[in-house]
């Protein structure tokens, strides 16, 4: 998971540092592993996101596994 | 970041979406929360917790999980408030007054230019099949509950235990394809894609927890076509205690007493066996999102047959939508990396789409000048925070921040609340100023959130943000030690000590920009490469695409249509006359790299061409080479011309080749050259292509035998349907065995014609059979390219052990190198459809984009730095850098080791490995940290054991 | 930072400091989220350390790694209380081995001084990555034997008084100022300081080779009336 939190973190402040300008504005629908990566990305790249998610916290069904194939990570 | 928000409403067109969106009540006040859960543990409601599969209880408020984001509690409907208007206990403990039980849910509109979805899967519901017994029997579970129950943070702390009895279970068994592969009810025609693998990874996971267990898995192809997942396969193969069997099982009864299941299956030797196992495991596959069909209505985009979004094969992630995206499993049955990547890849269409309305990265804080304070004498100011009753609860704060004024050097020290709100760390800022502090201490939580939050508050005050140091009395310390007050007292003066101790002796380091260069290279001209080079070039950045060969199209050239029919000649010419006509993409041909230079930001290449050698700087390069086709020494292959290679089957079957398309038998022959010692992976598309060349065939000639001679069918997601339908046509497919491969010999068919005579064993039947075939197809292997090694070496990255290119991570980083600024695409990472190499070029280009639109690179301060004098030049610590940051250069002093800070990762084992001690990570130097070892005892305890000890000699 | 950034040096120096035990805790191995899989170097310090302790007469068991990532607090835990569990009933540092508080500092001290000599000799074992999770066999990375011998076999650099022509080079060169000089009066290799990397024995010219790689006690320094240094050039033209 401390790589999916680094990334949200990222998020955060990118999106923070992004709220005041005009900027392209684009809504992702889903907090899950491609949901968190496309936000990111798009913030990163100079987009204005709105990660929209429907449960109380972003991460989707990866944050519900334990480790990931074939290298058993983990994967939070 | 909105969570707990659903979208209510879309209008509007691609550039302008009005998007009403329903933020749901907390409960709680996001910007007042710390995340303390202090109120969870005060609130008396238990309720099963949705995120551990309603296994074991949380309560009505609680935090969703242990690492959310945002890491604050919410409410749900099982709060006693809400439901009868009682309690409201967690009001009364939260310190913040972060409970509001007054919230409503609340409207909010945006304003959008593009939409990406990505909603993710449903996990299949075994409930709709009352056969499985789930739910019914209370040791039989689903997948996902087992990897809950795996989980350190799961319902019982890492055990696996059975609900029945809450024992161990020993013996458990897995049933695969459960809800997938399936023309049932309830069921899914198509295969999920994971769960072969997934299996796999439980069970090697529960031989970590119990090395006696007894794991058996009842499947059906086992589909490790994945990079990498071939060896796992064998990996969980080679573990005792596992069995495979190749069979369908069925649920039969549960034992009243001790809960144990039974499964009824079969194998060839003994026939219909019923055996009892602890537990059993539901493999279950991927189902479309939930209301995937309103969704669909809301957002105007057209499902397919399996209810996943229709998509456009030259470019899965369009929707038929203008300006809304698809990424991740809403595509279809897909696994992390391509989640990963296909999301990457909407973000840069989105940004070709947006290209007009990018921000500009331009730095906007400006801070004051920072004051040179290393000549002065360490001020160290210490901040000890309470946060909320997290720590102050345990550790003795006040005493603390008392016991902190006794340190050496400390000159200042204080309690705060929360040190992390607003106010707090301005009020670090003030101190610093008023008490001329040149170092500071924050006594709080782990580094990992809020370090740089910190940072950021010295460099408010003027002060180097690398004098900062902060002391984990949370994490490592009140969490852990809650029922052991007056020791973590102690340990927290312990921790604070050595962090104190350390501020001393921290240097200030400079972090530095690079400017980065707007342009790119793609290195390789089939589908990878000219799609990554469009994606890049539609968003303003000028491209370099090199392609050894005269032609563009690299292996496409030889494909002339997909599985779904797609046509692939077309595609190809038409992503050519796109690469052509760009003005921003050059093209070289005939290209060879000489040399490649630079890093990050920062690169030059130099290219022999067709135009002659270009010296080519660039800021990000794209390897997409591409691969080659094995050439088979098996089967008679290039001794007898009715053997073919899959592609050459395939032109022939395009160009109406009689010898091909009236022969009367055709045999398939599957893995050739793969899946063995040498090459231990699987080909992943060869299914896929025997079996979309079969239907060819079975279009063109309906009377043709044809038969697939295979191990595992591995048609995994979608085109699980194709291989049903090429087997209602009739296409016979025979699995044979490593050990006992099929043999090819020519002879005469009973028709006295020539044909090769193939014999195999048919494993369902029990005995050999001997097929007559006009035409043999191999389905050779897909190998890394020549060049991989070469290009390798020159962008200083590294290849996976099969010699395909080893990106990043596997999950998370599936489209670029540990070496920053080099990205990966196409059959070079590893075979893949042409589809699958659409999502994983675009997802480069969006990568790529992350970098390019930024002006500067920020490296960190925290890295290696060399002592000239103290080095001795031998070089071990360039051994065991692996980015290639280290380099011996030869001065008139001998060989002394040269860093390239720009490429340092700060991971210190040069340090280690050095004799001299002549290079050091900076931020963490010898002198930095035997600092704070001296310091884990006091002086004068030190100086009492010694005493002791010398008494006792005595 | 990576647990490969952890030295032998640190570990050294927590034992100086009269600490009971020591504990490593590190990522899994072969899940580095990186390319770095520093934590197999991490290991072998570890086992190399171990060997050394053993041959000084302290208990091995006193260091320990142990492997897990960063969302398994109860492993961490578990290994933790095991882990002070043990110390506590091998008992304080040198005195459970017999060992009185001065030879402990003696033997810590000398260890001291050779360890850049063991990262010299065990530079390739050291980096090493020994795949599959087998701990009997990583236990073998390293012999009782082996270091018992590079103890025995530690070699010095010494300088030839006879023939040393005070040229000031391998002093210029020596990365840790190891060598006592001054123009005219023969050098000497200050023998507490020296890392034995041999960089003064490579820059020697040839046409002197005072410098030698020696095994066995080092010969006594001459004395400092005896160091000026008498040029064969001058003595013939006054002879």
């Amino acid at each position: 998971m401390e790589n999916v939190i680094s990334l949200n973190e990222n998020i955060k402040e990118l999106c923070k540092s992004r709220a005041a300008g005009n900027f392209g504005d684009v809504m992702v629908v889903g907090g899950g592993i491609s949901g968190i990566q496309a936000s990111l990305d798009l913030a990163t790249a100079g987009f204005r996101v709105y990660l929209v998610e429907k449960a109380p916290s972003i991460g989707g069904h990866m944050a519900q596994l334990d480790k990931t194939f074939p290298t058993n990570d983990c994967s939070m | 970041m909105l969570t707990y928000t659903e979208v209510e409403n879309v209008e509007g067109e691609a550039g302008n979406f009005n998007v009403t969106l329903l933020r749901k009540p907390r409960y709680i006040k996001e910007d007042k929360c710390t995340g303390c859960t202090v109120c969870v543990e005060y609130c008396p409601v238990k309720y099963p917790d949705q995120y551990n599969q309603d296994i074991s209880l949380n309560k009505a408020v609680h935090v969703y999980f242990a690492q959310a984001i945002p890491l604050i509690t919410y409410i749900d409907e099982s709060c006693l408030y809400l439901k009868e208007k009682k309690c409201r206990i967690c009001e009364a403990v939260c310190k913040n007054d972060a409970i509001d039980l007054n919230q409503q849910p609340v409207k909010e509109d945006i304003n959008v230019g593009a939409i990406i979805l990505a909603p993710g899967f449903e996990p299949f519901d075994p409930k709709v099949r009352e056969e499985y017994r789930y739910g019914e029997f209370q040791n039989v579970v689903t997948s996902m509950d087992f990897e809950r129950l795996l989980c350190s943070t799961g319902p019982y702390a890492g055990e696996i235990l059975r609900k029945s009895d809450l024992k161990h279970p020993h013996n458990i068994a897995w049933i695969q394809c459960i809800g997938s592969r399936q023309v049932i009810e309830g069921g899914n025609s198509y295969c999920s894609a994971v769960c072969c693998t997934y299996t796999q990874k439980q069970v090697i996971l529960t031989k970590d927890h119990d090395a006696d267990a007894k794991c058996t898995i009842f499947h059906n192809d086992v589909r490790a076509y994945g990079k990498d997942f071939e060896r796992y396969y064998e990996r969980t193969q080679n573990l005792p205690g596992i069995r495979f069997f190749r069979s369908y099982p069925s649920i039969v009864k549960e034992d009243p007493v001790t809960h144990n299941v039974t499964i009824r299956y079969s194998t060839p030797e003994d026939g219909v066996i019923e055996e009892e196992f602890d537990m059993v495991v539901l493999s279950i596959g991927m189902n479309p999102p939930k209301g995937v069909e309103d969704m669909a209505k809301q957002y105007g985009f057209e499902l397919e047959e399996h209810d996943f979004c229709k998509i456009d094969p030259r470019n899965p992630m369009l929707t038929n939508r203008p300006g809304i995206f698809v990424s991740g499993a809403l595509q279809g049955p897909i696994d992390i990396p391509e989640s990963v990547f296909s999301a990457s890849g909407a973000g840069s269409q989105i940004g070709e789409m947006l290209q007009y309305r990018r921000g500009n990265l331009a730095k906007e804080r400006i801070y004051p000048e920072e004051k040179d304070v290393s000549q002065e004498e360490p001020r160290v100011g210490v901040f000890v925070c309470h946060c909320g009753a997290n720590i102050g609860r345990i550790v003795n704060v006040p005493g603390t921040v008392e016991y902190c004024k006794t340190l050496p050097n400390v000159v200042y020290a204080q309690e705060q609340l929360f040190s992390c709100a607003t106010n707090s760390a301005r009020e670090i800022t003030d101190k610093i100023k008023e008490e001329g502090l040149n170092r500071v201490v924050v006594a709080a939580c782990s580094p990992r959130t809020l370090e740089p939050l910190f940072r950021d508050t010295l460099r408010e005050a003027g002060i180097n943000q690398y004098y900062y140091e902060m002391a984990n009395i949370r994490e490592h310390n009140s969490w852990v030690h809650q029922k052991e007050k007056e020791e973590a007292t102690e340990k927290a003066h312990d921790i604070i000590r050595m962090s104190v101790a350390r501020a001393c002796q921290l240097e200030p380091l400079q972090e530095f920009d690079l400017p980065v260069d707007k342009r790119a290279l793609v290195v390789g001209g089939g589908i990878a490469g000219m799609n990554c080079a469009l994606s890049i070039a539609n968003q303003g950045h000028e491209v370099h695409l090199i392609e050894r060969e005269k032609e563009l199209g690299g292996i496409a050239n030889r494909i002339h249509t997909t599985l779904q029919g797609l046509d692939v000649q077309e595609y190809v010419k038409d992503l050519k006359s796109k690469i052509y006509q760009h003005p921003l993409v050059h093209v070289y041909h005939n290209a060879k790299i000489t040399e490649a230079t630079g890093y990050v930001g920062n690169f030059v290449t130099t290219v022999e061409s067709n135009k002659g050698t270009s010296s080519i700087k660039h800021g990000a390069s794209v390897i997409a080479i591409g691969i080659d086709m094995y050439t088979p020494t098996e089967y008679l292959y290039g001794q007898d011309e009715r053997v073919l290679t899959h592609l050459e089957l395939e032109e022939k079957i395009t160009s109406d080749d009689e010898k091909v398309t009236g022969a009367q038998s055709l045999v398939m022959i599957q893995c050739v050259g793969c899946r063995n010692e040498e090459r231990n992976y699987c080909s992943r598309i060869c299914c896929s292509e025997s079996i979309k060349n079969a239907l060819l065939l079975k279009d063109k000639n309906p009377d043709m035998d044809i038969y697939i001679l295979f191990r595992d069918v591995r048609t995994y997601g979608f085109n699980e349907d194709y291989y049903r339908l090429a087997a209602e046509r009739g296409v016979k497919f025979i699995r044979y065995e490593p050990e006992d491969p099929p043999v090819v010999e020519p002879g005469k068919a009973e028709d006295k014609r020539d044909v090769l005579k193939v014999t195999a064993t048919d494993y369902i039947l029990g005995k050999k059979l001997e097929l007559d075939a006009d035409i043999i197809a191999l389905a050779a292997a897909v190998v890394p390219s020549a060049a991989t090694k070469e290009v390798a070496n020159q962008f200083k990255v590294t290849l996976s052990p099969d010699g395909f290119f080893k990106e990043a991570h596997v999950k998370l980083r599936p489209v670029e190198f540990a070496t920053d600024g080099v990205y990966l695409c196409g059959l070079a990472h590893y075979p893949k459809f042409i589809q699958e190499t659409i999502n994983q070029s675009y997802g480069a280009a969006g990568r790529v984009l992350t970098l390019l639109s930024n002006d500067i690179v920020v490296a960190s301060g925290s890295v290696c730095a060399v002592n000239e004098k103290q080095c001795m030049g031998c070089g071990a610590c360039v051994e065991v850098c692996t980015y290639g940051a280290l380099e011996l250069k030869e001065t008139k002093q001998g060989k002394k080791c040269v860093v390239n800070p720009v490429l340092c990762k700060g991971d210190g084992l040069c340090n280690t490995k050095c004799p001299t001690g002549a290079i050091q990570l900076r931020h963490y130097t010898d002198t930095e940290l035997t600092c704070e070892i001296d310091v884990v005892v006091p002086d004068d305890e030190i100086m009492k054991q010694i005493d002791a000890a010398a008494a006792a000699d005595a | 930072m990576c647990s490969g950034r952890v030295d032998m040096g640190f570990v050294l120096r927590a034992f100086e400091n009269g600490l009971d035990g020591v504990f490593l805790g590190a990522c899994h191995l072969g899940e580095c989220n990186y390319i770095t899989h520093g934590n197999y170097q991490a290991q072998n310090m570890v086992l190399l350390f171990k060997r050394i302790m053993e041959h000084i007469g302290l208990n091995p068991e006193r260091l320990r790694i142990n492997f897990m990532s960063g969302a398994e607090a109860n492993v961490f835990t578990e290994s933790v209380n095991d882990f002070v569990k043990t110390i506590k009933g091998i008992g304080p540092l040198g005195k459970a081995e017999g060992m009185d508080a001065a030879e402990l500092k003696t033997r810590l001290a000398e260890v001291k001084k050779l360890i850049p000599y063991f990262k010299i000799v065990n530079r390739e074992k050291l980096t090493t990555r020994l795949e599959g999770h087998d701990h009997a066999e990583a236990e073998k990375l390293f012999t009782k034997e082996e270091i018992d011998r590079q103890f025995a076999e530690v070699f010095s650099y010494w300088i030839d008084p006879e023939k040393c022509q005070a040229c000031m080079t391998c002093a210029r060169r020596c990365p840790v100022d190891a060598i006592i000089s001054e123009k005219q009066k023969i050098h000497i290799v200050d023998q507490d300081k020296c890392v034995r990397c041999g960089t003064c024995f490579e820059v020697c010219p040839p046409k002197f080779r005072a410098i030698s790689k020696i095994t066995g006690p080092v010969p006594p320094p001459p004395p400092e009336d005896k160091r000026t240094v008498v040029r064969k050039g001058k003595e013939e033209a006054a002879g």
